[in-house]
């Protein structure tokens, strides 16, 4: 295990201009404590991070804690800008955080519904075209229409970050068909599993798909042992990597021995 | 003086104050914030030129956890 490990790790490859090893992109939120996070982030070896900006009041600190730890992490930061509901809020908040995080990446958030937090695919794209223009990386999230998708790579898109299922839901993939096709038309373009990633085996199926890599929060951050989940993912995106690149055996509708059947043991030519 | 909104909440400001004048108003002492008014950015090359108005909505935002 541990040669395979440091051998897929090996791999680089490339998003947003940076080269990484880790495939896994890990959010900060909803940890039990900052401590916690910090453990959490370094077991995961992950190299994104994932935050956010909120209203901040005179005076206040514990929002500059946070990033301080950020900070010393020294990995990359993906600011999103969750909570906007309209392109116009989602620009703002991007440039804010560009100023504050210094960094041209992203994660483009916009809703539509609040219910599942479904993101505007209108909105979404509005959005999506001024900030390439800005000089974003964009990395929208989006849910698995295919359509979308196109209108995002329209506009100059080079991430997509559809989802497997709603934000913090724990659902898994529930439309494997639309990941896989998704896949399967844009083979180029970086593509991340972004939400409702629940439990490792999700994390390998989405890397099984093609995926490029996967982004995930709640499912780490809401564990009972957040550090062990974190490394428990880690190995699952390692383990779902190396097992779409070996390529998979192609199913079969009856069952076909493995053991050979030359050879067989005498008894057989009795019955 | 002037009311204007700072993250929701009614202020009173002196007029003609620019948004690096209203941050040391507002006490704000930390750094690693970025402000919006009225839903606009506005970057720091911007402070000095930019004016504070009556019934303007202000946005000062900082680094939180996310997902």
């Amino acid at each position: 295990m541990k040669n395979e490990e440091l051998r897929v790790k090996s791999e680089e490859w490339e998003i947003g201009g940076k080269t990484l090893k880790s495939r896994m992109l890990i959010g900060s939120a909803l940890y039990p404590s900052p401590a916690n996070m910090e453990e959490a982030i370094k077991e995961s070896e992950a190299q994104i991070v994932t935050v956010a900006l909120r209203r901040q009041s005179a005076g206040e600190s514990s929002g500059n804690n946070f990033w301080d730890i950020i900070k010393e992490l020294n990995i990359n930061v993906l600011p999103n800008t969750a909570g906007c509901h309209s392109a116009k809020e989602a620009i703002t908040t991007a440039q804010m955080a560009r100023e504050v995080f210094g960094t041209n990446w992203i994660k483009l958030e916009v809703i539509g519904d609040q219910y599942n937090l479904q993101p505007d695919p209108f909105e979404t794209v509005k959005a999506a075209e001024i900030l390439v223009k800005e000089g974003f990386e964009v990395f929208p999230y989006t849910t698995d229409d295919l359509v979308v998708a196109k209108r995002l790579v329209d506009v100059g898109c080079k991430i997509l970050m559809p989802w497997g299922s709603p934000i913090g839901s724990g659902q898994g993939l529930i439309n494997k068909n639309n990941l896989k096709t998704i896949r399967k038309q844009f083979p180029d373009l970086k593509l991340i599993v972004d939400a409702g990633i629940g439990k490792p085996s999700d994390a390998v199926e989405a890397m099984q798909l093609g995926y490029d890599g996967i982004l995930l929060n709640s499912a780490i951050a809401l564990a009972q042992d957040p550090v062990n989940m974190a490394k428990a993912f880690k190995y699952a995106t390692i383990a779902g990597r190396l097992g779409y690149e070996a390529g998979l055996m192609q199913k079969r509708e009856f069952a076909s021995p493995s053991t050979p059947t030359v050879g067989t043991p005498f008894w057989h030519q009795f019955s | 003086m002037i009311k204007v909104s700072v993250n929701g909440k009614i202020k009173e400001l002196q007029k003609g104050l620019n948004v690096s004048q209203m941050i040391e108003a507002l006490n704000y002492k930390t750094k690693g914030f970025a402000v919006a008014i009225n839903t606009t950015f506005v970057p720091i090359a911007k402070y000095e030129e930019t004016i504070i108005h009556d019934g303007d909505t202000i946005d000062i935002l900082a680094p939180v956890q996310g997902g």
